[in-house]
């Protein structure tokens, strides 16, 4: 599904399919994080992205208008379809990806082994982050925020409208 | 049987699937037993006439893409004081309580600054609607007259 | 630690008897073909009672909004006029699928599938009871979150493919409506688990009891406050009243809801009114005290004592007890949200945007900030318990 859907978003001519392919893509990500016991890192990866990054490129086409010039938005033109064949293909693929990681999730359900990438596995993951977090890795924490406020005032001032002078 | 296993997923993906299965279904049973007659103005869009102003269209989609990035800093903000949550009690109760303190002080409060100055500047207000002229336009129109 | 439903009733003897006789006929070991059984058969009610409660959802709702409006409500069809969400789903289905001509037809038709896939797969997690939860995911409440944005690129997706100028801003409006109010949702969120200790449902209700004055509402000052704070962010995150903009769009102008006739806005609605019943079931959870029972009576020693009964029965009994304590409270709160459409007024967008951003937001980190400084001066202990002790303390002193 991940690799699927990423080839998707390179080879689809929508770009609001692209999108969404990238959102199957991010699911397929979060799975393999929960598949490898990486359970806090999935659900952040669903959070961020799939709720948040992916929400903020769809804005951003909408704002910029970039879904190409066989689109007219404000006529009532038909919006061409995914007919592509290429699409069709990939999204094959991304579907039998996706079969193969529900199959892997069903298959250790039927035979009962638990699977042999096991990290750590009495700790919760969660609470290890946060331990390290607070302890050895303090200063990422900080100096992630100062980046995030960066980023923040970045956003803010690039986005500011022009004002224009009536004077 | 160690207390990794992926069988806590297996609800995830079955609920999952039954939502595609209820929903695609109830479409299914739907377009067994329903009426299907197109014609052409059905098939249009419900038009209310006005045509937006050109210039507001565009000052309006900044807005929400400021919104949209700001949303997005603040939900990793969050997405990291999570684990620090987390384990703050426990912290606490072998003593570290307050250096952890001060580091979530330090971090909020450097988010703060950037929410205030966000505010300061402006960058929080939203337009109220586009067929609505602007204070400032009202202001000059008046003066203009 | 991960616990599911199965969890809980392998420590029954039918488990392990099914168990070995599947094992004994199906030549492998049958532990998690049951497990997976026992996940389908609980998805299937889980579900099945959430639709349910979803479409007994509109029909309180118009009952209730009837009552506070002096008039009745629907009343015809069955007694009282309880089946009236199923006509009205009989209704939907047979109702003509338009795909407006303009439309992008392959958005248009998954913007309700992922609205609809968001709200299900947050099913997974809520709390119903201690044994009776489908899965308790470590990271449970951060899940949920996650889960509640997907519904957000569901609703941006509706208003867009309807490819009509007013329904891709009612679109766009809802969607930034979700995700800024999804902000201070979470951050109060984080601010429970620094009293709990940890992300999974379990530990977050585990350290509530079930008294009021052991919940997490009355734990201490922020945390009163954080309830509303969450209460008013979860309300306009799940696009309902008195913050339903993008749908009442659809009433005056156009609304992401416009193009989507019959079955597609049915799956639209149901959708919204499970996730209400969700986020009530989270607040709850969070700061109600979830599934526990007053006098701990939901993990069924008493049972086992008092009465002498077999100890899975008396747990039993317990999950029953805990799962209409979760269901009290979780509709109450669902009949107040009901309560609050009808009494308030709409907010305008910009009235929107100034409440999250501008209120919710500081207020949210004000409460972070303040539950951490409790936790550290108090070391967590709740108000009652800082003034019961010290009426103790004075009290030994005499």
């Amino acid at each position: 599904m991940t690799i699927g859907g990423a080839v998707a978003v390179v080879y689809s001519h929508n770009l609001m399919h692209a999108c969404l392919y990238l959102l199957a893509s991010l699911f397929g990500v979060a799975g393999l994080y929960a598949v490898i016991g990486a359970d806090f890192l999935a659900a952040t990866q669903l959070v961020v992205y799939a709720g948040g990054v992916v929400i903020l490129m769809l804005f951003a086409i909408m704002l910029t208008g970039g879904t190409g010039n066989r689109i007219n938005r404000y006529g009532l033109e038909k919006i061409a379809s995914m007919g592509n064949k290429k699409t069709y293909f990939f999204a094959g693929f991304a579907a039998i990806i996706t079969s193969l990681i529900l199959l892997k999730i069903i298959a250790s359900v039927l035979r009962a082994q638990p699977t042999n990438k096991v990290l750590a596995a009495n700790d919760v993951t969660v609470n290890k982050l946060g331990v390290l977090l607070a302890t050895d890795h303090i200063l990422a924490f900080e100096i992630s925020s100062v980046l995030l406020l960066g980023a923040l005032i970045g956003a803010a001032v690039i986005s500011r409208p022009r004002k224009e002078r009536h004077d | 049987m160690s207390s990794f296993n992926l069988d806590v997923y297996m609800p995830v993906v079955i609920l999952i699937t039954l939502a595609l299965l209820v929903a695609g279904g109830s479409m299914l049973l739907g377009s067994i037993i329903r009426p299907h007659h197109p014609n052409q103005l059905k098939e249009t869009a419900y038009e209310c006439g006005e045509e937006p102003i050109g210039t507001a269209w565009a000052n309006f989609n900044v807005r929400f893409y400021v919104i949209a990035l700001i949303f997005i800093i603040f939900d990793v903000e969050s997405a990291l004081m999570f684990p620090v949550a987390a384990v703050f009690k426990h912290f606490n109760e072998i003593g570290l309580g307050g250096t952890l303190l001060i580091s979530i002080f330090t971090f909020t409060l450097i988010l703060v600054a950037g929410i205030v100055y966000c505010w300061k500047k402006g960058d929080l207000d939203w337009v109220k609607s586009f067929n609505a002229p602007s204070t400032q336009q009202v202001n000059a129109l008046s003066k203009d007259k | 630690m991960n616990s599911t439903v199965v969890t809980y009733l392998s420590q029954s003897k039918e488990f392990t008897n099914t168990v070995a006789a599947l094992s004994k006929a199906l030549g492998f070991d049958a532990t998690s073909l049951v497990a997976f059984v026992i996940f389908f058969i609980g998805a299937l009610i889980v579900v099945g009672a959430l639709a349910t409660i979803g479409g007994l959802g509109t029909y309180a709702e118009r009952k209730i909004s009837a009552d506070l409006q002096m008039r009745q409500g629907p009343n015809r069809v069955g007694p009282y006029g309880i089946l009236q969400f199923l006509a009205d789903g009989v209704k939907m289905i047979l109702k003509e699928d338009i795909i407006p001509a303009q439309a992008d037809r392959f958005t248009f038709i998954l913007a309700p599938f992922l609205c609809m896939i968001g709200v299900f797969a947050t099913l997974a997690v809520v709390p119903f009871s201690s044994g009776l939860m489908l899965s308790d995911i470590n990271v449970g409440v951060f899940y949920l979150v996650g889960m509640a944005s997907l519904v957000g690129v569901g609703v941006f997706l509706g208003g867009y493919s309807s490819n009509s100028k007013w329904s891709m801003l009612g679109g766009m409006r809802g969607a930034s409506q979700i995700i800024s109010y999804e902000i201070p949702a979470t951050i109060t969120i984080v601010s429970i688990v620094l009293i709990a200790g940890g992300l999974s449902f379990k530990t977050l209700i585990n350290g509530q009891g079930g008294l009021p004055h052991e919940w997490y509402l009355l734990h201490n000052p922020f945390a009163f406050i954080g309830f509303f704070v969450y209460f008013i962010a979860a309300l306009a995150e799940t696009n309902r009243a008195p913050f339903d903009l993008p749908e009442a769009e659809s009433e005056l102008v156009s609304g992401y809801h416009t193009e989507y006739s019959g079955m597609r806005f049915g799956l639209f609605a149901l959708a919204e009114y499970i996730e209400v019943f969700v986020v009530c079931g989270v607040a709850v959870a969070l700061f109600l005290g979830g599934y526990k029972v007053p006098f701990d009576l939901g993990s069924g020693h008493i049972f086992t004592e008092k009465l002498g009964l077999d100890s899975m029965l008396a747990q039993n009994i317990g999950q029953v007890l805990e799962l209409g304590a979760f269901f009290t409270k979780t509709l109450l709160l669902y009949y107040v949200v009901i309560w609050v459409r009808w009494t308030l007024p709409r907010l305008r967008v910009d009235q929107l945007m100034t409440l999250c951003w501008k209120y919710l937001t500081p207020i949210a980190l004000f409460n972070l900030l303040g539950m951490a400084v409790w936790m550290y001066a108090f070391d967590g202990k709740s108000i009652y318990s800082i003034i019961f002790n010290s009426a103790v303390s004075a009290a030994g002193h005499h």
